[in-house]
């Protein structure tokens, strides 16, 4: 179990992280300075927050008021940097068995052919960091990290260098090499909702040195607590609405000339709220369907990307992001209909307070 | 070859080699604060240790005699306890290249000590490794042609020194003569030869040292 609650200001910017994470990976999500990697620093006492503490499984690393701070090289961390940090002038073996100079000889050399074999990088023992591809680099750095048995794994945006192709077949080598040799807690640092969802179990979202909220992956992008929360969630539709009051299990909600039906998902709520509503939840169709939340809308505009259309509507007064699939775009366009509708699906609105 | 006496030319590596050892041994340590501290005392160090570039040799000498002349507090105490004089003496020309030569030496270890990615030395500190022990595994061996690019800089600059040495160590043949105070000399005797042969030397070492250092920094910017 990992506990911490920490605190830290450097120049104008001030940290104030505190979590609680136990055995598997967390993906700690937020925009570039965020504070994510600062908060990984702190941990691993690369740098030292102002207050605040740090507790490993029991253990105190950092206490402010106890006057507790524990060296890097005694906290049993293992950490793997953004450019995974090999050391250059020593070739795959000896990066390896850099952690482990304290066994003797024979235990060490055991130890380190094992781990070799065990991340496949067998042949290569000799090989420079420079020599190595992407992925073997990462399996080194690993390797390196993995063979002094840290109790707590830290991941800094291990991907955040390379391209996309590369990208995707390092997250599965990471999660299989993960899920194959380490048990502990991993953090894993990312700015990429995409990523941090396929690798992590829990996520815990960042934003301007706070942490928002943590929770499991799938409840953390279908029910943000915060507009900060909704947006690195990937929610496009963010607008503020009045609440009219409450209709059978829902709540009428109003925002210019449009008025929601939206689902009870919150225990209480203020007059003023905001709302949020993921663009691919919202239904573009060239035709009226009989549904509470069906509106006539009128396109103004497309985005095109590869997989997906993001068609920009005017619904009442109001400007919503529209995401459909490029095949069910085409069909809409090619219909003689010039009129379109907009469906919007009662629990997939969510309400948020203005103030947080 | 009669008039060519190869005096001086021993004298002048022997001076240089054991102030270029004395300047790496007393440099890198100093490079290694300067690079790890950033504050008004580190700031004052970097300053005092540049000093010698830009102040005349003549001056740096003047300086050095009062500091370890005969009549100064060291001196004295050196003369008095151990019957030991530095003026006016080989060690007397070490000191004096060493303190003309070690700003070349700091300067370039310095610039390559800090240059390392933080990263390095993080991982280095989580794998257990204590700082002392991540300067001499990890940021010598990724410094080191920074570093001798320095140690090449501070060979020519202590083999070279004129007005500093002549200063502490005078010109007194066979016992401190160097090779740039011979060449005066000779010149001023008419000895062309011995100018000549000695200029030779002395143009050679400094291409070499020139080379050496503008490979190593190419080689040091690819990585």
């Amino acid at each position: 179990m990992l506990e911490i609650s920490i605190e830290k200001t450097i120049g104008n910017f001030k940290l104030q992280s505190n979590f609680k994470s136990d055995k598997g990976v967390l993906g700690i999500l937020g925009s570039s300075g965020c504070g994510k990697s600062v908060t990984l620093k702190c941990i691993s006492g690369l740098k030292v927050p102002d207050k605040g503490f740090v507790k490993l499984n029991g253990k105190e690393l950092f206490n402010s008021w106890n006057s507790i701070n524990i060296p890097p090289r005694e906290r049993n961390i293992g950490y793997v940097f953004q450019n995974y940090a090999l050391f250059p002038h020593l070739n795959v073996y000896h990066n390896i068995s850099y952690g482990v100079q304290h066994l003797d000889k024979a235990t060490r050399h055991k130890k380190v052919m094992e781990m070799i074999s065990k991340m496949q990088l067998d042949g290569y023992e000799k090989h420079c960091p420079s020599q190595l591809s992407g992925g073997q680099q990462q399996r080194v750095a690993l390797a390196r990290t993995l063979i002094t048995e840290p109790e707590l794994l830290l991941l800094d945006e291990p991907f955040s260098a390379l391209d996309s192709q590369v990208k995707f077949i390092l997250e599965n080598e990471l999660l299989s090499v993960l899920k194959k040799n380490y048990a502990g807690i991993a953090l894993l640092v990312t700015h990429n909702i995409e990523e941090a969802y396929r690798l992590s179990d829990r996520i815990l979202i960042m934003s301007k040195g706070k942490s928002l909220q943590i929770g499991n992956k799938d409840e953390i992008i279908s029910h943000p607590t915060s507009i900060e929360a909704a947006v690195i969630s990937g929610c496009k539709n963010l607008f503020e609405v009045e609440v009219l009051g409450e209709e059978d299990e829902f709540l009428r909600i109003k925002s210019k000339g449009l008025v929601l039906r939206a689902s009870k998902n919150i225990s209480d709520y203020q007059p003023k709220m905001l709302a949020g509503i993921q663009a691919h939840h919202i239904r573009l169709m060239p035709y009226y369907i009989d549904k509470s939340n069906s509106f006539e809308c009128e396109i103004i505009d497309k985005i095109e990307g590869i997989f997906l259309i993001t068609v920009i509507v005017n619904c009442l007064g109001n400007t919503l992001l529209v995401e459909v699939s490029k095949d069910d775009y085409l069909n809409l366009a090619n219909n003689d209909s010039k009129k379109f509708w907009i469906e919007i699906p009662e629990e997939k609105v969510l309400l948020m307070d203005i103030k947080q | 070859m009669d008039n060519i006496n190869l005096f001086p030319l021993y004298l002048s590596f022997r001076v240089a080699f054991t102030a270029t050892l004395i300047s790496l041994i007393c440099g890198l340590p100093i490079a290694y604060y300067l690079c790890r501290k950033q504050g008004r005392l580190s700031d004052f160090i970097d300053t005092l240790t540049n000093l010698p570039v830009v102040l005349p040799p003549t001056v740096l000498g003047y300086y050095l005699l009062v500091l370890i002349g005969r009549q100064s507090w060291l001196g004295k105490f050196l003369e008095e306890q151990f019957d030991i004089m530095l003026v006016f003496t080989p060690t007397g020309a070490i000191i004096a290249s060493t303190v003309v030569a070690i700003p070349y030496l700091i300067r370039a270890s310095k610039a390559a000590l800090s240059e390392i990615n933080e990263d390095y030395l993080n991982a280095a500190r989580l794998l257990g490794r204590s700082e002392l022990n991540i300067f001499v595994t990890i940021m010598i061996p990724i410094a080191w042609r920074g570093i001798i690019s320095g140690v090449t800089m501070s060979f020519a600059r202590a083999l070279g020194d004129f007005g500093a040495t002549l200063m502490v160590a005078g010109s007194i043949p066979f016992k401190t003569l160097t090779m740039p105070i011979a060449i005066y000399n000779a010149l001023l005797a008419g000895n062309y030869q011995m100018a000549n042969f000695l200029a030779l030397i002395m143009t050679s070492v400094a291409v070499i040292v020139l080379y050496t250092v503008n490979r190593l920094e190419k080689k040091m910017k690819k990585g």
